[in-house]
């Protein structure tokens, strides 16, 4: 099968490796541009979260490059992701789009269907390829992450404004064409080197800044309008607490089996929120408590608009900034979120910190005015 | 025991004033509630987590962290009761719950006549309601989350006035869980929203019965905005005329009249051909 996928970050490096140990061919969106939500939006109920918008657009693009089959990620709730194929299936079929629709999820009710789907993915593929294709694909996961990380820190120190990102891009592309394990290593090794080499020994330490939120708004470069890069070139290293490799093994491995734990997150949330409440809600605010007792200079937390977890947390955030005298930045986005607002806001925030760093000593000890 | 007066314009104001933005009409109605309730002096306040009321189900993320939203909100003296409801851990976890909870205040006898005397009331309030078979015509359907649609204040009186033009209004709480479980299964996947389930499968009960649809929904509210795109498509092709209304606090009162007078217009030309 031609199989489509939506894009998240840059996963696709990974489900690309993945789809092909199946034994299908790939069909990756075109990079998501202002074409993708528009087309999205056109087409999508105008309540919906902006990643939904995003996703069905890659899903049209995806199509019109020929895929005749859209594989997404399921789930029972309660957050709406779990909801977003089906929406979606019915979108695309509405439409008239003549497309199989692959939802991977836990199965629940209707399993004769999820059985057929099982047998379409792996109908093709042999053993030995099945488990080299998935040993590839959870390598350049696991590189594509470091590879962004190394990117993060090198950004607010680099030599030159924008070498970083130049060279994140040639690496990733360099890990998108790895085809075994050793290659990744080099690729990986290469990078180590390449982002030192970027650094430049004499400025100043840079203020750290975490970035907490919902999945799809913190990994998708197009949907937070490049926060990571603006935010790098405003002089912030910024700490990621999201993983694509964490999440996958939380939420697909663990939970298929019974052994995803809430405790620790619940542990750090104790006093702000009291459990579960879907998507990245208990995460971002258990998150953000941790990232001030590493003592950070600032949390910038991120949310699409509408997104029911997000704004509960975002009601909460507040309370713990102020316990923790730590500055704490919400930013929400819609596809009609303007750049230079967004930037000035970013900017504003960061002077902010800075002072706030410079003024009180250094970190660790910065308190609050009046406390 | 104090309970907060129906919403009023003064107890909507405060919760606008309060509540994160974002949040959908309900939840800051609710802040305001509690704000009320506070500025009385209270300092021990009801606020159940409300997890799941049905099996395989949720509520919605905003119920799931309500108290703790809640308790941002209020001042540090203020002492929040919260119970879990979780009917997902099978049906003996709601008595224990309760049970349990019940006996920081009482011992076990009166707690257990007390959970008793609940229950048997909730049961004839329950039957009272319970609405089976075929409805009187016109009739139209109004669906949307219960929170929502029995709140007269919110919904500018909606029901009032579509009973006042003539039109008889059903909604989904008149109808059983398992009467909406079992007519939802039509949907390839169950929707794990219990408002959605329940508007779904009331839809379906009803749909030989019903002249038109009216969707009640909150601005902002990720469930409904998802249930839009399923009543459209199990609406097509049905000649059921369907309306969408969402709410907010800068919803008029009059230009919602106008929009149903509009709607039972059109029942009314569709049902003399």
């Amino acid at each position: 099968m031609r199989i489509t996928f939506p894009h998240l970050g840059s996963s696709h490096i990974a489900v690309e490796a993945f789809l092909r140990g199946l034994g299908h061919e790939p069909i990756t969106p075109p990079p998501t541009s202002r074409r993708t939500p528009e087309l999205g939006a056109f087409h999508s109920p105008a309540e919906v979260c902006l990643p939904f918008k995003i996703v069905l657009g890659n899903m049209l693009e995806g199509i019109e490059q020929g895929a005749d089959c859209v594989l997404m990620i399921g789930g029972w709730g309660p957050c709406r992701l779990g909801y977003y194929g089906e929406i979606q299936r019915l979108l695309l079929q509405a439409l008239g789009q003549q497309v199989q629709f692959i939802t991977l999820e836990v199965p629940r009710g209707n399993y004769g269907k999820y059985w057929t789907h099982f047998r379409q993915l792996t109908a093709v593929t042999r053993p030995g390829d099945l488990v080299r294709g998935a040993r590839l694909s959870w390598a350049k996961l696991n590189a594509l992450e470091e590879l962004e990380t190394l990117a993060l820190q090198s950004r607010p120190v680099e030599k030159q404004r924008g070498l970083t990102t130049q060279y994140l891009e040639g690496s990733l592309r360099r890990l998108q064409q790895a085809e075994s394990v050793q290659e990744i290593e080099s690729v990986l090794s290469w990078a180590r080197l390449g982002f030192s080499d970027l650094r430049d020994p004499a400025k100043p330490s840079p203020l750290r800044v975490g970035l907490v939120g919902e999945i799809y708004t913190v990994v998708e470069a197009f949907c937070n309008l490049r926060l990571e890069e603006r935010l790098g070139h405003l002089g912030v290293e910024v700490v990621r607490t999201i993983s694509l490799a964490e999440w996958v093994t939380n939420h697909i491995f663990k939970k298929a089996v019974g052994l995803f734990s809430l405790a620790p997150l619940r542990r750090l949330a104790a006093g702000y929120l009291t459990g579960f409440i879907g998507g990245h809600g208990l995460e971002s605010v258990a998150r953000s408590v941790a990232l001030a007792r590493q003592n950070l200079d600032g949390i910038v937390h991120i949310l699409p608009l509408s997104c029911m977890p997000e704004v509960v947390a975002r009601g909460i955030l507040p309370r713990v900034s102020r316990d923790h005298q730590v500055p704490v930045l919400s930013l929400v986005v819609d596809e009609h979120t303007g750049e230079c607002g967004f930037q000035t806001r970013l900017e504003a925030f960061v002077d902010l910190v800075r002072r706030r760093v410079e003024h009180l000593g250094p970190r660790g000890q910065a308190r609050l005015p009046g406390r | 025991m104090t309970v907060s007066p129906p919403t009023n314009q003064e107890i909507l104001e405060l919760g606008l004033a309060s509540c994160v933005d974002g949040a959908c009409l309900p939840i800051k109605a609710f802040l305001g509630h509690i704000q009320f309730l506070v500025r009385q002096g209270l300092s021990l306040l009801f606020v159940p987590r409300l997890v799941s009321l049905f099996r395989e189900e949720y509520t919605c993320p905003n119920l799931l962290g309500l108290p703790d939203l809640v308790r941002s909100y209020v001042p540090s003296g203020v002492q929040l009761l919260s119970v879990e409801v979780d009917a997902r851990r099978g049906r003996a976890h709601l008595p224990c719950t309760y049970l349990r909870w019940g006996l920081e205040f009482a011992d076990l006898p009166t707690v257990i006549q007390a959970y008793r005397r609940a229950q048997w009331a909730q049961r004839k309030v329950n039957t009272t309601h319970w609405r089976y078979g075929s409805l009187p015509r016109p009739s139209v359907l109004l669906v949307g989350p219960r929170y929502l649609l029995d709140d007269p204040y919110l919904t500018a009186n909606i029901q009032e006035k579509l009973e006042q033009l003539g039109v008889q209004v059903s909604t989904a709480s008149q109808l059983p869980d398992r009467v909406t479980v079992k007519a939802s299964r039509f949907l390839e996947k169950r929707p794990f929203w219990t408002a959605t389930r329940r508007s779904m499968g009331s839809l379906q009960y009803w749909r030989h019965h019903i002249d038109g649809v009216i969707s009640l929904a909150p601005f902002g509210c990720g469930a409904e905005a998802m249930q839009g795109v399923l009543l459209a498509q199990h609406l097509k092709g049905r000649d059921l005329p369907y309306l969408e209304l969402y709410l907010d606090e800068h919803s008029s009162p009059v230009g919602l009249l106008t929009r149903l007078e509009a709607f039972c217009d059109l029942l009314e030309r569709k049902r003399s051909g």
